[in-house]
């Protein structure tokens, strides 16, 4: 790497960056039309007929309707014989798994807020299983409130859920939003220093970082005793420097010299959890249609235990599924770190801009959503 | 090799998130089909008269906190209400209900008055009546009527017995039911038919096909 290209290069990398994202929102968008979305606030439907969905997603789709159909008749059969209960959990428990590899808008979020903060597994998983089992406990909290307690009729809980809605796509929009504040300068800092490498020896001061800055290679390191749960391999450069990254994000945006950047403590490590909570509350809001149905259907049948019982089981399934989607995304962040890793400054400002990225995707969700333009299932009010 | 590499994580990550989020809802409404094509004594049609009935998961859901005089049952007047409620509601959805006469398509007005919630105890289902009209009514040599929901959020198929009737219509009418993953002769022959600025027809037979009347006058 020769120094003249450095005021050029990021900028190619910028609109390539742009570019993908925009990418990956129109990609997004024209699925979304294609397949399910089209929304209930006026937006254009197409006059053309459904089309067939094949492959993986089509049988996903088809197992969940086949497993969501027979709950009602085995509700029914609980209801003569109690055994019929234990068909009733272990379907719940596979339309959960089924259930979340479909619709949701919960494993976009947990993965895009997972490869933007760069997450654990552990911590994923965690995301996931909580999300999902919060996501159980606000349905039945909802029809057990509402139905059971009030006897109110389901226009009612249509719209406790619509509130809910409007508060779990708010909290979408807010955590993306405010990663994208700590992402963005924590781009535009790295940008600034690789386009002028005689500020970063002075930059770098806070927190003990231990930086390394040669002319002929632009290795923007920001080295701290965070263990973030990723050990990446030592790269061998062809200077002969031997240079130890960790995956740390927010750091930076302190450690490239900005005072008023948020306290490590309280964006990752031990401290994160506190910001994970809101992810968790944000994403498991929101319940999900298929299990009031189901918990109305078993209160109507005076089985409302089941019903209770088979949503927390259809919660768990749930969880399993998008805790391996989000451990796919802990291993493609920390894949491509390790990319980054070998190329150094660029590598590093590449990386964030994939978290700027996923902080943007995590925001258009949320508007989406709010604005009915995306609807990930539509509450039963017709 | 920097852009490469970029390429590469942002690829990965486009990968995912589009894998994640443009998966799609199953249906949670199931709704069986019967349907009457209504004709004026001049021969033209008129409107569609639909009757739809819900799944029972569904009706027990809607028909949850309305007050009845009889537990368990519902009558018409009880559920005027949630009759109300569906066909205001399905307006935004064209009624699901797209009809094509000699190739174009044809506009329905909002549905009379006369719409009504039917509650069978037995099964603990809903059926739904309502009349569409026709915005100015037609005579058509080829007609086809269609009942879906392009988001599958809800899904029609017609009755097994008895889907489709012909109230009025001239006698030298033909009707033909297509339903999914079902071809008959008349379907075959209309395939056949298509003009070649259209796609494809083998690879989306069955959505493409799904639930759609045919009545030929010729």
């Amino acid at each position: 790497m020769s120094v003249k290209i450095v005021g050029r290069r990021p900028v190619v990398q910028i609109v390539l960056l742009v570019t993908v994202i925009a990418g990956v929102l129109f990609a997004a968008g024209l699925f979304d039309g294609a397949f399910a979305q089209a929304g209930p606030f006026g937006a254009p439907r197409s006059q053309a007929p459904a089309q067939p969905v094949g492959g993986v997603l089509g049988w996903i789709f088809a197992k969940q309707a086949e497993f969501y159909r027979q709950f009602s008749s085995l509700l029914r059969a609980a209801k003569a014989d109690g055994s019929a209960a234990w068909s009733l959990f272990g379907l719940s428990f596979l339309y959960g798994i089924f259930h979340a590899a479909g619709p949701g808008h919960g494993k976009a979020v947990i993965s895009s807020y997972i490869v933007a903060n760069n997450e654990t597994w552990t911590r994923g998983v965690v995301l996931s299983f909580a999300s999902a089992l919060l996501q159980a406990l606000v349905a039945v909290a909802v029809v057990g409130l509402v139905a059971a307690l009030l006897n109110a009729t389901a226009a009612t809980m249509g719209r406790a859920v619509n509130v809910i809605e409007i508060v779990s796509y708010s909290l979408i929009i807010v955590i993306g939003v405010r990663l994208l504040w700590v992402k963005g300068r924590a781009f535009l800092a790295l940008l600034h220093t690789l386009h002028r490498p005689a500020a970063v020896g002075a930059a770098v001061t806070p927190r003990g970082h231990d930086h390394a800055h040669h002319d002929h290679a632009h290795h923007g390191h920001a080295h701290n005793d965070h263990d973030h749960g990723h050990d990446h391999d030592h790269h061998h450069h062809g200077e002969g420097h031997a240079h130890h990254h960790h995956a740390h994000d927010e750091e930076e945006a302190s450690a490239w010299g900005h005072a008023h950047a948020p306290e490590p403590e309280e964006l990752a490590g031990p401290g994160g959890w506190k910001r994970g909570l809101s992810a968790i509350v944000a994403v498991g809001l929101r319940p999900c249609s298929g299990a009031i149905l189901v918990l109305v259907f078993a209160l109507a049948q005076g089985l409302f235990w089941a019903g209770v019982a088979s949503t927390f089981v259809m919660g768990i399934g749930t969880a399993i599924t998008v805790a391996l989607i989000a451990s796919i995304a802990v291993g493609a962040r920390a894949w491509a770190q390790q990319l980054a890793d070998a190329r150094s400054g660029y590598g590093m400002l590449a990386m964030r801009g994939v978290e700027v990225g996923a902080a943007v995707v995590i925001i258009a969700f949320g508007a989406l959503l709010l604005t009915g333009y995306m609807v990930t299932e539509r509450m039963v009010g017709i | 090799m920097i852009c490469r590499f970029f390429f590469c994580a942002a690829a990965a990550f486009a990968g995912l998130v589009v894998a994640t989020a443009t998966a799609q809802a199953h249906p949670h409404i199931w709704v069986t089909v019967k349907s009457e094509l209504v004709y004026a004594p001049d021969g033209t049609v008129t409107g569609v008269r639909h009757a739809w009935t819900f799944d029972d998961m569904f009706s027990v859901f809607a028909t949850q906190g309305i007050e009845s005089k009889k537990k368990g049952e519902f009558t018409r007047e009880e559920l005027a209400p949630l009759a109300e409620v569906n066909v205001t509601s399905l307006k935004e959805y064209d009624f699901f209900t797209y009809a094509k006469a000699n190739g174009k398509k044809i506009e329905f007005n909002e549905p009379l008055a006369d719409y009504y919630l039917d509650f069978n105890p037995k099964d603990t289902v809903l059926t739904l009546y309502f009349t569409l009209p026709l915005k100015t009514p037609v005579k058509a040599k080829d007609l086809t009527l269609e009942v879906y929901d392009r988001e599958f959020f809800v899904d029609f198929s017609f009755a097994e017995k008895d889907p489709v009737k012909l109230v009025g219509a001239p006698a030298h009418c033909k009707l033909s039911i297509g339903r999914p993953q079902e071809m008959n002769a008349a379907l075959t022959q209309q395939l056949s038919q298509l003009p070649a600025d259209q796609r494809d027809p083998s690879l989306t037979i069955g959505a493409e096909y799904a639930n759609k009347i045919a009545v030929k006058c010729p």
